[in-house]
């Protein structure tokens, strides 16, 4: 199991209040999201992961590496995290450059790396500016700079696309993409759902401390059985084909599309369901699309936790 | 991903903490009152040479204006009861010499005239004041130039009850208690806590940076303080205190315990950074503490960092007579312990110190919402 990020039976309590409580995960390579509304213990998960603090139960392992000895752990993992402060009076060349010194870097070293990671982010023009004359966006950059800087298997970004513009977002989001498809673990807390759906691999699903769901969007998708399966499908004959699903029994729910070309199904029995669309097929109705309309992380996030303090 | 051959060296790690934290502790705008209170003394002392210089050469002016060069054996020929004329005879024609009538009431209606005069003597280092009233010497005061005796006692009370006890004390304060308190303020620690880098070595790193500081600042007042003390004196005064009279030792003296007293007192408030979010109660505890130290079972006073340190000062400052016995208690250093003994002594609690402190920093978490 040396190549997954474990948490077992974790609980972090800050005095009586609640962080998170017996997390068990597994977190293996690729796009993990940590998806919640505020406090419901992100921040607090990436922390633990990063020996920032300790749990106060529980045990967790960063591809077999105890998180309570930085000397190794930070040797694969790097951290880009939400706090805005940075030592005073270094630019963004110094902070990278110093940051691999204490790391351990030889100077050469640390240059060349500081300057690669910099150019990663776009942001080679402001290096040598003091940080404290950055903008929010040009500061998460220096961050995520400092996360990459080093080369490290497990990225851990906190609200990576905070403060970017849409140019910036697409940018770091392939940069995310590029190093998970070279067999990183990349995990990503985000508010906003969409860029969720667009670059993870795997969710996990958090609501007041504890996850409420985790795993390939579609596979926590199937699991929630108190809501039917939504299927958008567009074919010639809308009524035709509404009629004959509510005669099968697998279909609770149908609604026609304004244009007369589609609609929308709700079933409880989606397997069945595909079954009886394909003799449908057969018969004379002339399907162009069938799609999957609520397998995406906001509606897993809305059935699961509600839409409070989500940005769509 | 992770490239082959990664240094494992702590030292170049602790080097590289050091130098990031001695730019940022030398040139802290929050910190330039310890620089106004390493260099007190000094303006103190500059002040001072200043003065007695200028009196110096005074003395000087009148000695040259004297008929004849006069010696201290000189002065100490006039006795009350001698005629000026006699006292000429002594020493030549004064250099200065005032002089002045008083009409004194002999009965209800008859006055006398009496005239006095004050003869002005020097040898270029001590003034010879002369009395005469009609013509007899009525008092012959010597006023001593600076003695280097003298000002090597103001010397070591300055350095023992301020340089020590407050400047080193609350300079140290500053900077050791900021070392990761004032990180924690700032919300930057993270910074250190997220690179792979023991965080023993860090903390290390850290109290050798904090250490570097206090003695680039102290040790460099200090040496100056010396410097200035001692130049208004002759170059035959100096060589002679330096040389031949353990100037050089207690000068080295001085030094060495300005150092040792910035790795106690260091250690000591770099660990109090860690535990306390306040940094005033622990401040105060550990002034309290090291003030009361004269006063405690000598078991206990092995536990303070000033017990050491007094008793590698060099100079014994006397109570002046009549000093009240719990301040004599004080100024005296009633149970000294050896050089050696006192230097161990302080590497031992500062060692104790840095242990506590390498516990604390590996339990520390990153939470500054709760500072």
């Amino acid at each position: 199991m040396n190549d997954q990020i474990l948490f077992e039976n974790v609980s972090k309590f800050y005095g009586e209040i609640l962080g998170v409580n017996r997390v068990n995960l597994s977190i293996p390579r690729g796009i993990t999201s940590l998806v919640g509304p505020n406090g419901s213990g992100k921040t607090t998960l990436m922390n633990l992961m990063t020996g920032l603090i300790r749990p106060t139960r529980g045990r967790i392992q960063v591809l077999g590496c105890r998180t309570d000895e930085p000397e190794k752990l930070f040797r694969i993992l790097g951290y880009s995290t939400q706090f805005d402060s940075f030592p005073k009076g270094l630019t963004g060349y110094q902070f990278i450059y110093s940051y691999l010194r204490v790391g351990g870097r030889d100077s050469q070293d640390a240059e060349q790396l500081a300057w690669q990671a910099i150019e990663r982010v776009n942001l080679a023009e402001a290096a040598t500016r003091k940080i404290a004359g950055y903008s929010k966006g040009m500061r998460q950059r220096i961050r995520l700079a400092q996360a990459l800087c080093h080369d490290p298997r497990v990225l851990v970004l906190d609200e990576p696309l905070n403060g970017l513009d849409p140019l910036a977002r697409s940018e770091m989001i392939a940069l995310f993409r590029a190093a998970a498809e070279q067999g990183c673990h990349v995990i990503i807390s985000s508010h906003i759902l969409h860029e969720v759906d667009m670059i993870s691999d795997q969710v996990v699903l958090l609501s007041t401390g504890y996850v409420v769901a985790e795993g390939q969007i579609q596979s926590v998708r199937q699991e929630i059985l108190e809501h039917p399966a939504q299927i958008l499908i567009r074919c010639n004959r809308p009524r035709d084909l509404a009629a004959k699903m509510m005669e099968s029994g697998h279909t609770i729910e149908v609604r026609i599309h304004n244009d007369e070309r589609g609609l929308l199904i709700k079933t409880r029995d989606a397997d069945g369901f595909y079954l009886m669309l394909n003799q449908m097929a057969v018969n004379g109705i002339d399907i162009e699309s069938v799609a999957p309309a609520d397998d995406d992380v906001n509606s897993v996030y809305e059935y699961l936790i509600g839409n409070e303090e989500v940005v769509r | 991903m992770t490239r082959p051959g990664l240094p494992r060296i702590d030292l170049g790690q602790i080097n590289s903490v050091v130098r990031l934290e001695m730019k940022k502790i030398l040139f802290a705008r929050r910190g330039i009152w310890i620089y106004v209170l390493a260099l007190l003394p000094l303006v103190l002392f500059t002040a001072y040479d200043f003065q007695a210089s200028r009196e110096q050469a005074r003395r000087r002016q009148i000695a040259n204006q004297s008929q004849r060069p006069l010696t201290y054996q000189d002065l100490l020929t006039v006795k009350s009861g001698m005629t000026n004329q006699e006292v000429i005879a002594l020493l030549g024609r004064p250099a200065l010499n005032f002089h002045w009538r008083e009409q004194r009431a002999q009965g209800p209606d008859s006055f006398t005239d009496v005239a006095h005069e004050r003869y002005h003597y020097s040898d270029g280092s001590n003034d010879l004041f002369v009395e005469l009233s009609d013509g007899k010497v009525t008092d012959a005061n010597i006023q001593t130039g600076n003695s280097l005796g003298e000002d090597s006692i103001v010397f070591a009370s300055v350095f023992q009850f301020f340089y020590l006890r407050l400047a080193i004390f609350f300079g140290c304060l500053g900077i050791f208690m900021n070392l990761f308190r004032g990180e924690i303020l700032d919300k930057s620690l993270h910074f250190y806590f997220l690179s792979p880098i023991r965080r023993e070595a860090l903390m290390i790193g850290k109290f050798l940076a904090g250490l570097l500081a206090t003695c680039a600042i102290f040790l460099t007042s200090e040496f100056l303080q010396i410097a200035v003390f001692l130049w208004h004196f002759s170059p035959t005064v100096r060589d002679l205190y330096l040389y031949h009279n353990h100037g050089l030792e207690d000068s080295a003296a001085y030094l060495g315990v300005t150092a040792l007293a910035c790795l106690g007192y260091g250690a000591f408030f770099l660990v109090a950074g860690m535990l306390f979010r306040n940094p005033i109660l622990p401040a105060a505890a550990i002034l309290i503490w090291e003030a009361v130290n004269p006063f405690l079972p000598t078991l206990l006073k092995q536990f303070s960092i000033i017990y050491y340190l007094k008793s590698l000062c060099p100079v014994n400052i006397p109570s002046p007579p009549g000093t009240p016995p719990l301040l004599s208690l004080l100024i005296s250093n009633s149970d000294p312990v050896a050089a050696p003994v006192a230097i161990l002594g302080v590497f031992i609690m500062a060692t104790l110190a840095l242990y506590v402190s390498s516990l604390q920093v590996r339990r520390m978490e990153i939470n500054y919402t709760s500072e």
